[in-house]
Parts: C-alpha cells; structure tokens; sequence
C-alpha cells in the first residue's frame, strides 16, 4: 500500500521557502563552480598590480631567506635595551683608586661593553703616574680563584647565616678586634669606628711592609706619629739609605714621577742621586753614583752624612766601599743645601733618627720633607699587632675581623695563633692564607666593582667607582661593618655619600653636580692647613740613636731583604702578567732567589750563568733557628758578604687557593707538585725570615750562613747576557758636565752623539786627498731611490729617553694587557720564548773594554771574553726595546708572501692572517723584536693554567681590539694600531687632522717618567718631531742604515766621571 | 772511430762485451733480491717511519716541539736544508757539467749519482716546508690570485727566489735522469720474461726503439739540458746562499758566500756520492764499471773543491778582521772562540785538513780510506751550516738578545728520519732501476773498454 | 706487394760499413735500431739534422717574457707595496731582486718545453707499445730496415745486395 508520509530535510523544505528552492538543485549549494568564477565578469575590474606582486615576492624572498639562515654569534647576548653610556664598540673611561695596602695610585678604567680591561693614570690629578703593579692589577678581577660567595668552615654559606654568626661570636665575648692594612678610606674609617663603638671591638692596623722606625722617630723628633711627604722634584741631590723609591719603597707613583722632573737636563739642571744599599734596587740602578753597603752600615753610613754636614765626628768603622760614597755625597748635599735630601730604608728608628738629623741640618724640612701633609698610609702599629698575636696564642680573643690584610702569610705567629680564635671573619677576596683559617669568609668586592674613597694625604680625597656589577656574590667590606654594628644605615653607598654630606639623601642619587663632576674627576680637593710641626724636641734622641748604630755588628753574610719592583709585597703573586714581566734587575721572571756577589759564589763554587741548560745552583740560608732552601743568582752590585731575598713570593704554601698562577707548572701544563703531591708554589716566602729589633720588624738579618748544597734549580731568564759588550751605538750615554759643555750643539755633533759616518772613496772634505776623514753619514748612503717617508701623511714614531728611563716595567704590562701578548710560562721563558713586544732590556757596564785589553797586552778574544762580565758595582742601563719601525727594514724584504710591509704611516705592519711563519723576518732583525707563536698558546695543554686566554673569567680582560694570535704566526709591537686608528677616526669624525697627544701607545700612556713620548713625526708642531731634532736623539744601530722611527735620547748621569 | 792514448787507464774492465754490458745490469734485476739488500732497507724503511712521525709530531703541535728560540729562529730545519741540497748538486754536476767536458769516466756514475741527486733534493724540500708555522698555508709562496685567498708573493725575498730555484732544480734534474732512463727502461722490457715486470718497464720505456733519428735527438736532447743544467746547478746553491747573503746579520751578509756555498755543494756532493758508490759496486758487484779510476777522479774533485772551501773560511776570517766592523769581526772571533766553537772547529777538521789527505795516491786511491773520508766529509759539511746559521744568529748585534740553541729530540728525530727516507728511496732505485746508463756505457766500450784497449795496442 | 728487410748485424761499425755499401748502390735505408747512438751513421743514412736546440731557446725566452710580465704586473702594476723602503715604482729600479727567478723561470720553461716537444716528436710517450723489429736490438744488435717501397729497385735485387753485407740475421716481411 502506498504511503504518502513525507521527510523533510529541514524546516525550509516542510516550508518550502525561496530558499531553499533557489539552492534545492544545486549539489554544493553556496560553492561557486571554477568556470563560475572566471565567467564572472566582475573579475575584470579587480586586479593585482605590479608593485603589489612585488611587494609579494619581495616579501616572500625575504621571509624565505630569513627562514633559511642562522644566527652566525654564537655566545654572545645583545643588550635587549642598549645603555645610554654603553656604545658596543667605544671605550668608556671611569676615575677610580686603586689602594692595595702598598700602593696607592689615581686611575682611569678603561672599560669595553662594561668589561673594566686597562688601567691608566688619571691625568687630571697631575700627581705621579702609576707603575707596573698597578696597571696589571686588572688581571686580578677575573681571578677564576676568587671566591664566589660567603664561606662558613670552607663551606658556601649565606650572607644571613654569616651575619647571624658574626652577632652570636660579639655576643660571646672575648676580646674583639678589627685588624686591617693603614685604612685609606675615611668612610671605612667611620665604619669601623662606628663598630667599635657598636662593639666594642678595637680597631688594629698592620702593614705588610711596616714604617714603624720612621714613624717613631718622627713621635720623637717632632711628636707626630706620621710618615712625611718628599717633594723629589725639588730636591736638587737626594741620598738613599737603601730606600728604594722609584720601586716599592713609599708612595713609589707620585715619587718616581717627581723625581724624573728633577731629571731633565735640558733645563740645564739636574738632580743627582746618591744611593747606598745592599741588594741593587730599581733606584741604586738609576742612581748617578751606587756604593754598596752592608745592611748593618746603613746607620753608621746615616752617621757618616750626618757628621759630613756638621762637620767632624766619629764616623764608625764603615767598608771602603761604602765610605768612599761619602764624600762625594755630602758634597751633593753642601751644595743643594735645603734643596738636600736624606732618605733610609732602615726600620731602625735610630737610622731614622739619624737620617731626621741629616735633613735638619740641611734644612730640608718643608722644601724636600714635608712634615705637614703627611702621607696617611704606613701607619700599621707592630706593637698593637704583636700584642694581638700574643692574645690570641693565650686563646683570649673572641672575635678577629681581618679586612685587607693577609698576616697569616706575612707572620707565622699570626697563622698558628689563628687557630685559637673562636671566630675569625676575613673579608679577603679569595681563600688565601689567612681566610682559610678563618672560621668565616665574607668576601668583599674587587675595588674594580666597589665604591668607596681614599685619601693619600690630607690635602684630598680620591673617590673609588665601580666599573663592573660584582662578578660574584660578594658585599662590600664597609657594608659588612655596618651590618654587623647594627647601623642603621647599611648600604655602602649612601653611607659613603653620607660621609662627605651628612645630610645626603637618596634623593639626591643624581642631582648633586658637585659630587658628579668630583666623581668624574676622581677627587674632590680638601681644604686642611697641614698641622704644626714643633721643632723643640727634635734631636733628643740623637745621641742615643749614635751609640745603638755603632754598635751594630753583621756576622760573615748579612741578609737584606727586598721587595721586586713586580711582585712587591706579594698580594698579586698569582697574576700571570707580573711573574712574567721580568725583575728590571735580573730578568729573571717567575721566582725569588738569593742575590750574590760573584766574588762570593765563585768562592762557593757556585754557578754564575743561568742559561737555558744551565740551572742556578742552590743554596741554604739558616737564619737563627730556620733555613731555607732558595737558588742563587749572581747579581752585579750586591755587596760581597751580603745577600738578598726578596719577600712577596711562596704564595699559597700550603695549597690555599690564591690563584693558579702562584704555583709552579710542569713541563706539560699541569700542576708540579712535591713528593707528598702538594702544590709547589711560585718562589719561596721569605717574611718567616724578618729580623725584629724591639718588636718591629727589621728587613735585614745581620748574622747568617750561608752554604752551598750541590742541588740546582731552573731560573727562567728573559737576559742572559749582561753587557752592552762596549757596542756604543746602541746605548749612548754621557755625563751631565760633558752634556752641559755641548748642550747647545747640532744634532749629530755632540761629541757624546756623534752621528755614525762612513768612510768613502771621494774627497768628500775637498782636503785634496781622499784619507779616512772622508766619510759620510749613513743616511748618505741608498742603494736605491727609496719610498718617501717624511712629508707624506702620517708618520708614526717615538722618541725614548733613556736618561728618565726608571726601568720600572709599567710599560711593558700596559703593552702586554692592551695587545693580548700571551703568557707563556716559566719553562718556555727558560728556553727563551717569551711573547714579550715591549722589553726592556738592562745592561749592566763592564769594567773591561778592547781598549783596556790592548792597554794591558789582552787579545780582542780574551778582551771580549772579560767584556762579557759586568763589573763589581756597575752603571746600568735601562733600554725599553720594541719594533723599531724601521723605513728600510730588513725584516720586510725577505719575507716570502709580503707578511710584513710598511704602512705608508711608518709602522712596519704585520699581517697575522698572510703569515706563513718562515720565522726568516725574525732572524734578519738586528734588534730581535720579533716574536713567534711556537704553540698554539690559547689552546695548547701546556699554558692552560695561566695563559688568560685559555680561562674563562680571566679571558674577559682580552681587548676586543686586538686579535689573538694563532699559531705559526709572527708577531710584534704594532705601535699599537688599534689606537692610531681610533685616533684617526675621532680626528675624521670631528673633522680635524689628527691632535698630537690624541693617539698614545699603551707604553707611552703608562710610563710614570714619561720618557716614551709618542706622535706624528711629520707634525712639525707635535712634541715628538721637536724631541726627535734634539741633539741627544739617536737611532739605535744607526750603522746599518735600518732607519728606524723609533728615537732613542742619549742617557745622561749626574756625575762628573763615568766610572762608578 | 775515435781512439784513446793507451796510456790511459780504461774505464770498463774486464773482456766486456755489449751483451756482458746489459746482462750485468740487467740481471740484479731480473734476480731475486739479495739477503744483505733486504735488511738494509728494513733498516732504512723503520728509521724512515720513526722520521714521518716525528714529522706528523711537529706538524700537530707546533715548530716548538723543536728547540728553537726567539734569537735562533732557524738551526736543524735550515742547516738540514742546505746540507741536502748541497749533496744534490753532485749528480746534476756529473752528468751535466762532466757531459760538457766529454769526461767519459762520468758514464758509469751518473745514473746512480743523478738518482741521488733527487732522492737529496725531495729530502731537501721537506724542510722548508715542514720549518713553516703554517704548512697548510704553504701554497701562498706561490704568486695566485687575489681571489684565492692570498695576495700576490715578495719576488725581493730570497726565500721567494728558494721556492722557483729549488723546484726548477727539482722538475729539470728529474727530467734529465728520465730521459736518459728511457732508452735503458728499453733494454730492460725487452729482456724481462715475467708479463707484469715486462709491462711496468714497457709502460716506463715510452715505447722506445732505439731508431737512428731517436738517438740523435736523444743525443741533442741531453747536450741541450746538460747546458742549461750546468748554469742552474750553479744558480740553485747561489740563491741558498743568498738567504743568508742578502740579510743584514753579520756572518751572513758575505758576498763570497754563492761561490763558496756551490763550491762547498759539489764538495759534499761528491762524498756522498763516494759513499753511495762503494757500497752499491760491492753490493751490486759492478767493480769492473765503478773502479778505482773513478774513485780516484771523484777523490780529485774533492780536494779541489774541499781547498776553494778552505780558502772561502780564511777569506771570510781575514775580511771580518779587515772591514773593521765591530759586530763583522766579533761574529768570527764568537764563531771559533765562543760557546759553539767545537762545531767551527768539527768543520775545520773535516772540511779542510781531512779532504788534504787525498794529496797521496795510496789514500786517494784506497777505497776503505774514500769510504771514510767521504763521511767525514758529509759531516764536516753538516757542521758548516750549523756554524754559519747558529754561531752567527745567537749572537748577532744586541747583547741583550744573545741566546743559546740545544736541540731537541724532534730536531734530531727529524733528521735521522730524513736519512732513513733517503736510503730507502735510494735501495730502492739500485734495486728496481738500470744503475749504470747502459746506453752510454756501450758507446765508450771500443774506446776505453780494457779488452778493446788491449787490441789497438796489439795493432 | 711490398716488402721489408730487417738486416741485423752485431757490431757498430759492420752496420756503418754494410750502410755506406748500400747506400753507394743508391739504396736508401729507410731506418736503423741499435742499443745505442752509433756515431756517423746519420749522414750515411741521411738523417738531418735536429732542430731541438732552436726549439728549446724560444721556450726559455718566453719563460724570461712571461716571468718579467708577471713580476712587473704583481709587484708594480697590480698591487705596489713599500717593501723595505724598496722602490716599486718601475721594472727597471726593482729589477736587481727580479734577476733569480726569471733566470729560473726560463730555464725552467727551456728544460720542460724541450723535454715535451722531444717526447712527441719521437712519439715516445707513457705505454706505447715498442717498434723495434727485434728484441735484441736494445741490447747488442744493430737492425737496418729496408723497404722495397721506397726503393726502385726490385725485391730480389735488394735482397741479393744486402746478402752481400756482413750481417748475422736477414728477415724479410711483406706488407700491403
């Protein structure tokens, strides 16, 4: 049966609207067929344009290329907003302080992409420039042995639990004592007298190096605890009782810049120095006369002057070397009168005293002394130390707060009473010596991260900015104090701006333009008249102070110690860049040794020549009870019957972690160690050996033996060779009388710089005969029609006086940290491969010469023969040799692939990536500069402990600039480049020709003399090209014709004859 | 057909004929190999390899692996150089300079004395290459285009003037001792049996067949050579010599030193010839070829060439005092009176007096008196390189610069290597290849061989 | 129908001797193998002479060209440096340091060019298969090669001349 029931798809269907009969035939309905579309006559009028298909494909490229490639960096982060002083690429600038407890100095940062990579004097201060031991100390904020964040028991710890246990142990009771180096810091100061008050703790000072002797005899003499100031550069003749100022002795930065300004002899008139010592020290080396003396002299040598000056008296008995000094000396001093100056090294309060009487009665005081502004550093008390010692051996101290000291390594009394402390906090930086005694460590921050202010004398305060945020969890020392004092102001900063205006505000962050441009300056000028000096109870003591120096007596060897111009006392023995500079004295890099005189060891047998297969031999000193084991080194001027050792080495004894360069490496790389497997450390720690006269320490011991064991042991040497083998035209020097005579001479015909001329085959003096008066200068003589060099652009160059020359090897770190020179290490140095680009090398003057040996019937081989040792007390010569630059240089022509070519600026350039390593270059140099990259010395396994770029922190202090050198490639100074370009775009983008003064080398910048100028030699206006035209300037080697752009000046001494 | 004064003392001994000629050459070859023949190129085969490795050693590592220093920037490396490509000039001078001057005596000698010749100069070229820094980079010595990666070379630098002398000398040499191998590669494909021998020797005789057309190009062909070989042999050990000679180093800046330096070449090549010689005439049995005569004449040049290189010192010893130049003159007095005199004094002893020797015929003609003069000869010329290279850089004009030189096990690894590569290379050649120029020994056999000599006289 | 003679003799001279006989006869000898160079026989069997020499100095002219271009083009025209302070303004003031090596270069180009050009001209080259009509030949007999084609004279003739030479050997092969 039919049904009629009907089923609908939808309401539109049962309804049967429009609709849906519209759609009802339709498959797909709403789908509109492809034909339908393009029959669709609308579609005329839409269209693609061209450019919109353009800006398709363009598009489509773009986002496929951009689909198809990676990032190329791949460690480096971008900034995700760029800080407004940080341009990628341009340095920045930053004044800040540097105070280690020795040295003292005003910098500039230089800082790249917020990386603090070199240090350089702040010029604003225009007081002294710093040396070596500074300008390296940037080495030490990548230390990768810093400690990375508060210690408990050795353990990482919190600083809450610190703080905790800090307030528990000045609870507990016991005697609390803050032990620190002479404070520099007035905020500091606040903070600790503030927790002294809080604490009642004490606040004791100690110094490594102590100046107790001068200090006591200043209470004496003139009732002020203080150490005087010395104007060098008004002395007129100064005379040291080995104190080596130019060195480590004082405040070596503003001295050794003054003193070069007394050194100029072209004003007509020098100082002279007159030096009495032991050991031959940076500044006995640069003394116009040198006498060497025993340590036990030294008051009876004070006495001899003293009675000099006020005519007759009995001098002691004094050695014939020493006495014959003092004639010569005091008539120096007669004759500068006020402008005399007296200084020793001595810690003897009777030599101080003394040496007090000497400049009394030159009336020194306030022309050379100035007892008025004082040096504020050099104030540690030994007595308050050695009572603090005493206390905690008894076990009575509770609390020991140490901050900025390391005695646990300077006094072995202090390590072994460490231990009875209940709780000893150390804010050092690492786990040295000391803090790894301690109970707790609360690391303060690198002063390169820190902000503070320190004062050197009363007349100002330098201010101390952070260049870095803190690599590592550490707080600043002086916030540290706070918190534990409960104060309620505990931030660093504030506390610090506080100090300088009480009513400082946070507020006040940024709005305050005093303190922003005292901050850019680096100091703020202090209004302080000087305190009055009375003179009434000067000379109490004298007579006393007479009787105690005559009756010190040595014994057969007397020991002096010293400290190395590099390493000082010994707080940056871990940084590579100065164990490999080399002592300005020995050229030994990388140990400390005993300094003898030749006549003492040949009487020992011992071995005088340290070559590369010659190790020094060694011998045992035994002071009192102790002895030590150290290799001996022949140095030219050490007084027979005396020895030297100089302090600061043997860090990290017993395996501390005071960084990897303080130990000793093995020929493959890794760590030498003894027969127990322990660390051997870098050297060995002489402080256990210190003399101590009425509780203060005493850097000599009068009586010691010393003997000669048979073992040897490998020094590593940069010189092997001591003398200038009479070779007169490298290392031109004359006398101040001779220079006076002819100073007004042309360049060339001084008789103490004669130009080198040629004899030839011609008439050249139209005397009618051609005999051996015919001759011309080298320049004269060209095989070829050369490439112009004067006139033509640029003409870089440099003038080196040796006459100011200290030797003190600033610039040979600013060099090696601003070029990346690689560190190469103890064994490699051994067999002469030091990177060095910038030396200096020392020779010391033979008493010999071939004239002597035809004189006395010696053959030219026996006369060389002799000329190759130097003489008992000789002269010396510091010479800073780098690439010459020469015009015609003979390295550029026989290097196959054109490596080595002259800019048309004068620089002899190395291209690095050209280098094949044919090594002929080097061998065709007549002043071996030239370096080569024997390993691959940024990868090779042997360097990797101290070579900074093989260590991940310690690589960010590479500059940007400059690139690493591979392996097989040559190298050499470049006059640094990378300067001269950045000088030149400046000069470009401000539209002037380059400023002279605008582009300074590294070695230039450093050198605290300024005796490396550098400039544009063919800016006839620029200080370069006027120093170069005067009569002392002189090629070295000029016979050969090399015609370098490097000038040296000849050396001029003070002394009437050239023997010393 | 030219004759030859009886008084004349032959040079192929022995009642030889063509055929005695090929079959004492040839056979050795054919043979199997001799006992004493095997062990001495195990021996030679393992000194080689303890040499590649110490070279692969230096490679990896760096030119620090030898004892090398700032001051002393080359030693083994170059003095090894200069010594091997001396020993190098002997060969080409035989076959060359003697082929001009008709000396028949050279025909017997040449092969062998030309294979060393390469075998000396390859050995040579590893120095210069492997005493790079950056031997990967050691193609840029060549002048190629910017786009290459490297910009165009020095043409002032001597080393440049090294790199197209040695390689000239190298690739002429080699050509010159092929071709006259040719015809002898010949002589033996047509007597090898074996099929493999006698299609390596097919494949290396080019197809020769002696047409009389051949022959007189041949012939042209090595007078040719032979005159512009003579030139170049010259030429190469001048511009050695002029790496030292052009630089500014005193002791090295002595224009005597291209005529001294080739003088000296011969001298050692010569010696090292000897050497070669009278172990491969025993060894090989070819006294009746290589005989005392030979010797005798070889001897003779040695004593020339050792006294033009004794002068050349004393020249050298008298202008350093002469010029009046303080450094000139001290780098003489340091080179016998310094710390390396002992090698100036091991030269002297061995380049000068040991080579006077000779002047007696009992000694000149004495083969187990050649055999050790010869060495000594090669190690007093060793010596002479040293000296001039060590003594005169580690101290030249500053003091402060003066160093020291020791060497290390790499620097005399490398060496001893050398020679082990050198032998090897050479073994094999007396082994595998004609060791007397065949063709040119036939052509001399009417004039100067005994039996022959003997029936003129009859006539 | 020709034919060919190769008449083997054991001795230099013999060969010389028996070649100047046939020659006189007006028979032309068309080749001659031997182990070794037997002086005097080309004019008899007249062979001229070889123009190698010549080819070999114009070979070393263009090395001195080319190694002048070239020196003057890297180290004065396409990119002068300052050498040493050397001059590279001209060829003639650097020319003293260009001296070694266009010497070099020219000897060079002389040697290997010679070398080459000797090689093909006598076809000699890597595995060619060897020519010579008896093995022998490169070792201590001399061959002569005759051939009817290049010879008025008819086959027997030839062959009774040459019978009348003091040879060891007579092989006589016919080819199209």
């Amino acid at each position: 049966m039919s049904q009629n029931k009907r089923y609908w798809s939808g309401l539109d269907e049962l309804h049967g609207t429009e609709e849906f009969k519209a759609i009802q035939g339709q498959e797909f309905p709403g789908v509109q067929s492809v034909d339908e579309f393009l029959s669709d006559d609308r579609l005329e009028s839409t269209h693609t344009g061209r450019r919109d298909f353009l800006k398709f494909m363009g598009f489509s490229l773009t986002a496929a290329t951009l689909a198809a490639c990676e990032t190329p960096v791949i460690k480096s982060i971008p900034y995700t907003n760029k800080p407004e002083e940080v341009t990628p690429g341009v340095a920045n600038y930053y004044a800040s302080t540097f105070y280690n407890g020795q040295d003292y100095g005003q910098v500039l940062v230089k800082t790249r992409e917020g990386r603090p990579i070199f240090i350089k004097s702040n010029a604003l201060t225009g007081e002294g420039k710093v040396g070596v031991r500074v300008n390296a100390s940037v080495m030490g904020l990548y230390d990768s042995a810093r400690l990375n964040g508060p210690r408990k028991g050795g353990q990482p710890t919190d600083w809450a639990t610190i703080d905790a246990d800090v307030q528990a142990a000045l609870a507990a009771g016991g005697r609390k004592v803050v032990l620190t180096h002479s404070v520099a810091s007035p905020s500091l100061n606040r903070a600790i007298s503030l927790f002294c008050a809080a604490t009642g703790a004490e606040h004791v000072q100690y110094d490594a190096i102590s100046y107790s002797g001068m200090r006591k005899a200043n209470v004496a003499d003139y009732g002020r605890d203080m150490v005087p100031t010395f104007a060098l550069d008004r002395a007129e003749a100064i005379v040291t009782i080995g104190a080596d100022f130019l060195g480590t002795w004082g405040d070596v930065a503003v001295q050794t810049t003054a003193w070069s300004k007394g050194r100029q002899p072209e004003n007509g008139k020098m100082s002279s120095l007159h030096a009495f010592e032991s050991v031959m020290t940076l500044t006995g080396s640069n003394a116009d006369r040198r006498n060497m003396i025993k340590p036990s002299e030294a008051g009876r040598v004070a006495l001899a002057l003293l009675n000099g000056l006020t005519g007759g008296g009995n001098n002691g008995d004094l050695s014939e070397s020493a006495a014959a000094g003092i004639a010569p000396a005091v008539a120096a001093l007669k004759a500068a009168g006020s402008k005399g100056l007296v200084v020793a090294g001595s810690n003897d309060p009777n030599v101080q005293l003394i040496v007090n009487a000497c400049n009394r009665a030159l009336g020194a005081y306030g022309t050379t002394v100035d007892l008025e502004n004082a040096w504020v550093l050099g104030r540690g008390n030994d007595e308050a130390f050695a009572a603090l010692v005493a206390d905690m051996a008894a076990g009575k101290v509770g609390t020991l707060l140490i901050h900025g000291v390391n005695p646990a390594y300077t006094s072995t009394a202090f390590a072994t009473a460490l231990g009875k402390v209940k709780a000893s906090i150390s804010t050092s930086l690492f786990a040295d010596e000391t803090a790894s005694r301690c109970t707790h460590i609360a690391p303060d921050h690198h002063w390169l991260e820190s902000w503070g202010d320190a004062q050197r004398t009363t007349k100002r305060v330098d201010w101390v900015q952070p260049t870095i945020s803190p690599l590592f969890d550490s707080r600043a020392a002086g916030s540290s104090f706070l918190t534990w004092a409960n104060n309620p102001e505990t931030d660093w900063y504030t506390f610090l701006r506080q100090t300088w205006n009480p009513n400082y505000t946070a507020d006040q962050l940024y709005t305050d333009a005093a303190w922003n441009s005292s901050l850019h300056d680096g100091f703020m000028a202090l209004e302080s008249e000087g305190l009055p000096v009375s003179f009434e109870g000067a000379g109490s003591g004298l007579a006393a102070a007479k009787q105690a120096v005559m009756a010190t007596k040595g014994g057969a060897f007397e020991l002096a110690f010293y400290q190395k111009n590099t390493i000082g006392q010994g707080d940056q023995t871990a940084n590579p860049m100065l164990q490999e500079t080399p002592d300005p004295l020995t050229k030994i890099t990388w140990d400390n040794y005993v300094t003898m005189a030749k006549s003492d060891m040949d009487a020992m047998g011992l071995n005088t020549y340290i070559g590369q297969e010659k190790p020094a031999s060694v011998v045992r000193v035994t002071v009192g009870g102790q002895s030590v084991e150290m290799p001996a080194m022949l140095l030219p001027g050490q007084k027979p019957g005396t020895i030297g050792i100089a302090l600061g080495y043997g860090r990290g004894a017993n395996g501390e972690e005071v960084g990897k360069a303080a130990f000793q490496m093995a020929e493959n790389g890794d760590f030498l160690r003894d027969a127990n497997s322990a660390l051997v450390p870098v050297g060995t720690n002489a402080f256990p050996l210190l003399g101590s006269a009425s509780g203060l320490p005493q850097y000599e011991q009068l009586n010691v033996a010393v003997e000669a064991t048979g073992a040897t042991y490998a020094l590593a040497s940069t010189q092997i060779h001591s003398t200038d083998m009479g070779r007169d035209s490298i290392v031109k020097e004359t006398t101040f009388g001779a220079y006076f005579a002819e100073r007004k001479a042309a360049k060339g015909s001084a008789s103490w710089n004669k130009l080198i001329r040629i004899g030839v085959h011609e008439d050249v003096n139209g005397d009618g005969v051609i005999n051996a008066q015919d001759s011309k200068p080298t320049a004269a003589f060209d095989l070829w029609h050369e490439h112009p060099v004067e006139e033509v652009g640029h003409r870089w160059g440099m003038t080196i006086d040796l006459t100011t020359c200290t030797g003190c090897s600033a610039c040979v770190t600013a060099c090696h940290i601003e070029n990346n020179v690689p560190v190469v290490g103890k064994d490699e140095v051994r067999r002469h491969r030091d990177m060095h680009w910038m030396r200096i090398d020392r020779f010391f003057a033979s008493d010999y010469s071939l004239e002597r040996g035809e004189e006395e019937g010696v053959g030219a081989i026996g006369s060389y023969r002799r000329m190759e040792d130097p003489a008992e007390n000789p002269q010396t010569v510091h010479m800073p040799m780098m690439c010459q630059h020469c015009n015609h240089a003979p390295c550029e022509t026989v290097c196959p692939v054109a490596a080595t070519t002259h800019s048309n600026e004068g620089l002899n350039q190395m291209t690095y990536n050209r280098c094949i390593g044919t090594r002929y270059c080097a061998n065709n140099c007549p002043y071996k500069v030239r370096r080569f990259n024997w390993f691959n010395y940024p990868g090779y396994k042997k360097f990797m402990n101290f070579n900074p770029s093989q260590d991940n922190l310690t690589r960010m202090v590479l500059n940007p600039d400059v690139t690493v050198r591979s392996r097989g490639v040559m190298e050499k100074c470049s006059m640094c480049v990378q300067r001269i370009q950045e000088g030149k775009l400046n000069a470009k983008k401000a539209g002037t020709k380059v400023p002279d003064g605008a582009v300074v080398t590294a070695c230039a910048e450093a050198c605290p003399t300024n005796a490396i100028q550098f400039g544009d030699l063919n800016d006839k206006q620029s200080h370069v090209a006027a120093v170069s035209e005067n009569n002392r300037a002189y090629h070295a080697l000029e016979e050969i014709g090399v015609q370098p752009n490097i000038f040296y000046m000849t050396k001029v001494r003070n002394t009437e004859s050239t023997e010393a | 057909m030219q004759r030859e004064a009886a008084i004349r003392e032959p040079l192929i001994l022995g009642n030889k004929s063509y055929k005695d000629i090929t079959d004492d050459v040839v056979g050795p070859i054919q043979g199997p190999a001799p006992i004493g023949w095997k062990i001495m190129i195990t021996i030679s085969a393992i000194i080689a390899v303890y040499g590649v490795g110490s070279i692969l050693y230096l490679l990896g590592t760096g030119i620090g692996v030898w004892g090398l220093n700032k001051t002393v920037g080359w030693s083994w490396d170059i003095t090894n150089f200069v010594w091997w490509v001396g020993i190098g000039h002997a060969g080409t001078l035989i076959s060359a300079v003697l082929l001009l001057f008709r000396q028949k005596w050279r025909m017997a000698i040449n092969r062998s004395a030309e294979a060393m010749t390469i075998f000396a100069v390859i050995m040579a070229a590893t120095f210069p290459g492997i005493h790079m820094g950056r031997i990967w980079v050691s193609y840029w010595v060549l002048p190629l285009p910017n786009q290459f990666g490297s910009l165009w070379v020095n043409f002032n630098s001597p080393l440049l003037w090294d790199v197209f002398a040695i390689s000239t000398y190298f690739s002429v040499s080699l050509v010159f001792w092929y071709i006259g191998l040719i015809p002898d590669f010949a002589t033996i494909r047509d007597r090898m049996v074996k099929p493999l021998p006698k299609k390596i020797y097919g494949i290396l005789a080019f197809g020769w067949s002696g047409r009389a057309k051949h022959w007189t190009r041949f012939e042209e062909v090595s007078l040719v050579l032979a005159g512009i070989a003579t030139p170049l042999v010259f030429s190469v050990h001048s511009i050695v010599s002029m790496d030292f000679a052009t630089s500014v180093i005193p002791g090295w800046h002595t224009t005597i030193f291209p005529p001294y330096f080739v003088s000296g070449a011969v001298f050692s090549g010569f010696a090292m010839v000897q050497t070669l010689l009278l172990i491969m005439r025993k060894g090989m049995k070819l006294e009746n070829y290589i005989h005392v005569k030979h010797v005798e004449y070889m001897n003779i040049v040695i004593i020339v060439t050792g006294s033009i290189v004794g002068v050349a010192y004393l020249t050298e010893l008298f202008i350093s005092w002469y010029s009046g130049v303080e450094y000139e003159s001290y780098a003489f007095i340091n080179r016998f009176s310094g710390p390396y005199s002992w090698s100036y004094w091991i030269m002297m002893t061995c380049n000068v007096i040991s080579p006077q020797l000779f002047w007696f015929k009992k000694i000149r003609r004495s083969l187990i008196a050649t055999f050790i003069l010869s060495i000594v000869v090669n190690i007093g010329m060793w010596f002479e390189r040293y000296v001039i290279i060590v003594t005169s850089i580690h101290r030249d004009y500053n003091p402060s610069s003066w160093g020291e030189f020791h060497p290390s096990s790499m620097d005399v690894g490398i060496f001893i290597g050398t020679l082990g590569i050198f032998f090897t290379l050479f073994l094999g050649f007396a082994r595998f290849f004609p060791v007397l120029a065949l063709n040119e020994l036939k052509t001399i056999l009417k004039s100067s061989g005994e039996a022959y000599k003997k029936q003129h006289d009859n006539h | 129908m020709n034919k060919v003679f190769h008449v083997m003799y054991d001795d230099d001279d013999t060969l010389k001797g028996a070649a100047s006989q046939l020659v006189a006869k007006g028979i032309r000898v068309k080749d001659v193998f031997s182990p070794f160079p037997i002086h005097g026989i080309d004019p008899i069997i007249g062979v001229k002479r070889t123009r190698l020499a010549i080819a070999s100095f114009m070979y070393a002219t263009t090395g001195t060209t080319l190694a002048l271009l070239g020196m003057w083009y890297f180290m004065i025209s396409d990119w002068p440096m300052n050498i040493g302070g050397k001059p590279s303004f001209s060829l003639i003031e650097n020319l003293p340091a260009f001296i070694p090596v266009t010497f070099e270069f020219s000897v060079l180009c002389a040697a290997h060019g010679m070398a080459i050009t000797y090689l093909l001209r006598n076809g000699t080259l890597p595995g060619m298969p060897a020519t010579n009509p008896d093995p022998r030949t490169t070792d201590n007999m001399f061959v002569m090669e005759i051939t009817t084609e290049d010879n008025h004279l008819a086959a027997d003739e030839l062959e009774s001349f040459i019978k009348e030479t003091p040879l060891v050997e007579l092989s006589i092969k016919e080819y199209k």
